[in-house]
């Protein structure tokens, strides 16, 4: 998944010369909280309602009036990405620059921006959870191989993937899942996640089973031996 | 007051297959043995649905679809609109089998607009996962949604209950934006469990904002702490609402044995839940309730849940004990052991971090409550 499937094309900008006062205006008008800031139709800057906010505040040791320009309050040389870079770069940057937008660049051209909500919405559908689907997550051992093995026996029982997701496992375990074994040295295996078409997934993990994957949910139910 | 019962033989058509968990095995079980307890189902037989009562809530391209795959083969774009699929496959006469229990759950709405009933079951129907254009787990026609859509053309509130272990999904997305429907939701977590929504953000839109409620409960979860959430969250939510009439989904699938999910409820706590949702329209709705079965994929567990909502629901007591000439009937004809006794019998979980469970259930009502409060008022 890429930027470019993922960012708001269509992008509110205000201009480094007009006021605060208008640029807030702006953001509430949009209902946005990130402008990226034009000069000569140069992406200059990035403001967001927190800058104007802080700018202007009582607070502040020295603050500017509503009716400066947008350009004193602006982040100035802003960090952009390409329509091309992956969603996780995206994530990345924005996560290491504890900023909450990042206009995307196209040479010279502003195409569209990306936010943390956009980002929000990019997991959403990463986990398929636009359509109705259940889960069975599977422990694997990191090898070359195994994931081929996995989704090929699921395909053989019939049921669509709707998504997969995959990530190192470590030591916290979380949810009614089984607990790790305390004395045991972890060994480097990849938790999938995968979303299924079916509302029956107990058959399925059970062949998983039998087939010796080591299944972490569903489990056995308590009581269901009676 | 005494409920009316629908049921038809048709609704034994809506057939997947022998292997298939959505059996009407369990409706033939059941009426049997509401028979052998001398409560027999003498109903009168409701007419099929017609196509343009499902079009009010199906949109006509997905009718179409069902319709050309009611020769038991699949249209070239079935699985678009999830038909042929491992949980939806489509068999002969599915599109008149699928009308037949929208019928049933859609005259028993009728039969409350004209007053000529005040609560009736619906012995059969509760197919609340499909959408206007897609079926889903095992539903082809949403039966409770054009029932619910009658109700609202009548001019009245309806609040939906459902209890099915499984979110309520397309029923809530059918009525998301219409103020004038409450849909509440008990279900296990979508965080594993299908469909996978049903987060307690999910609260309607636009000027239905406020009349979703979902309540996503722990995988584990048991009766007491199911009843105290249940206790918490519907009678408030009614209260707020002012509802006309309620429309309950009782699937049966949130029993500790069902092979589909993982809650831990007992047919007592199902007692009184049944109990609940009559006093509940009694205060809240005039009495006015349409009953529908649901999912259930444990016989042994399904047949007993609903006949005790069938008995509940016609003020009848409750037996203790099941005939063993039943009994040995269907365990001939099934070949799995079948419970003696109306109720389970006593029972303990050896539940890992039942202190969690109960916790977290407890959080997300209140959760629940908080977030649904200020948009009651």
């Amino acid at each position: 998944m890429l930027v470019q499937d993922i960012m708001q094309s269509a992008v509110v900008t205000t201009d480094a010369h007009v006021r605060l006062a208008d640029a807030y205006q702006t953001m509430i008008d949009h209902a946005v909280r990130h402008l990226p800031v034009l000069d000569d139709g140069a992406l200059v800057g990035v403001i967001t309602d927190r800058d104007l906010r802080d700018a202007t505040s009582d607070l502040h040791p020295s603050p500017i009036q509503a009716h400066a320009p947008v350009r004193e309050a602006m982040s100035a040389d802003p960090i952009t990405a390409g329509p091309l870079d992956p969603v996780e770069e995206a994530a990345r940057l924005l996560r290491s620059k504890r900023i909450g937008c990042l206009p995307v660049m196209e040479g010279a051209d502003l195409v569209g921006i990306v936010t943390v909500t956009d980002l929000l919405d990019a997991v959403t559908r990463l986990t398929g959870l636009s359509k109705p689907g259940g889960r069975v997550a599977v422990s694997l051992p990191d090898e070359p191989g195994q994931l081929a093995r996995l989704t090929g026996r699921v395909a053989e029982e019939g049921a669509d993937i709707r998504s997969v997701l995959s990530y190192y496992e470590d030591e916290t375990r979380s949810g009614p899942e089984r607990e790790p074994d305390a004395d045991e040295e972890p060994p480097s295996r990849l938790r999938i996640i995968l979303r299924l078409d079916t509302i029956n997934v107990r058959p399925i993990a059970a062949s998983l089973r039998a087939e010796g994957f080591d299944v972490v949910w569903p489990v056995e139910k308590p009581g269901s031996d009676t | 007051m005494s409920a009316t019962l629908l049921y038809s033989n048709r609704y034994l058509d809506y057939d997947f297959g022998p292997e298939h968990p959505f059996s009407p095995v369990r409706q033939r079980m059941l009426l049997s043995l509401l028979d052998a307890l001398d409560a027999p189902v003498d109903a009168p037989e409701p007419p099929l649905a017609t196509r343009e009562d499902v079009l009010s809530v199906h949109t006509e391209t997905f009718v179409e679809q069902v319709e050309a795959a009611s020769d038991g083969t699949p249209p070239a774009r079935a699985r678009r609109f999830g038909l042929d699929t491992q949980d939806v496959p489509v068999f002969d006469g599915m599109d008149r089998a699928a009308r037949a229990l929208v019928g049933g759950t859609v005259h028993g709405a009728r039969m409350l607009t004209s007053e000529a009933a005040r609560r009736v079951l619906q012995l059969g129907g509760g197919l609340h996962h499909a959408q206007a254009q897609l079926a889903s787990g095992f539903c082809v026609y949403n039966d409770l949604s054009v029932a619910i859509q009658h109700l609202r053309d009548a001019g009245l509130h309806v609040a939906y209950i459902d209890i099915d272990v499984h979110h309520g999904d397309g029923v809530q997305a059918l009525h998301y934006a219409d103020p004038g429907v409450l849909t509440v939701s008990l279900h296990e977590s979508g965080r594993y469990l299908f469909p996978g929504t049903g987060n307690v953000h999910e609260m309607g839109e636009g000027a239905g904002e406020g009349t979703a409620v979902n309540v996503p409960l722990e995988p584990f979860t048991e009766s007491a702490s199911y009843l105290d959430v249940f206790d918490r969250v519907v009678p408030y939510a009614l209260q707020q609402f002012h509802p006309d009439v309620i429309v309950a989904q009782c699937g049966a699938d949130a029993h500790f044995s069902d092979p589909l999910a993982d809650l831990l409820l007992t047919t007592q706590a199902y007692e009184t839940l049944f109990r609940s949702l009559l006093d509940l329209a009694d205060d809240h709705a005039d009495g006015r309730l349409l009953l529908t079965l649901g999912g259930g994929y444990r016989p042994d567990a399904t047949v007993r849940i609903w006949t005790l909502l069938a008995l509940i629901a016609q003020d009848r007591d409750l037996p203790d004990a099941i005939p063993d000439a039943w009994r040995e009937r269907w365990e001939d004809e099934r070949g799995d052991p079948l419970t003696p006794t109306l109720h389970d019998p006593p029972k303990t979980f050896d539940v890992p971090r039942r202190d969690r469970v109960v916790e977290q259930n407890e959080r997300i009502s209140k959760r629940v409550l908080e977030m649904a409060a200020p948009k009651w008022y």
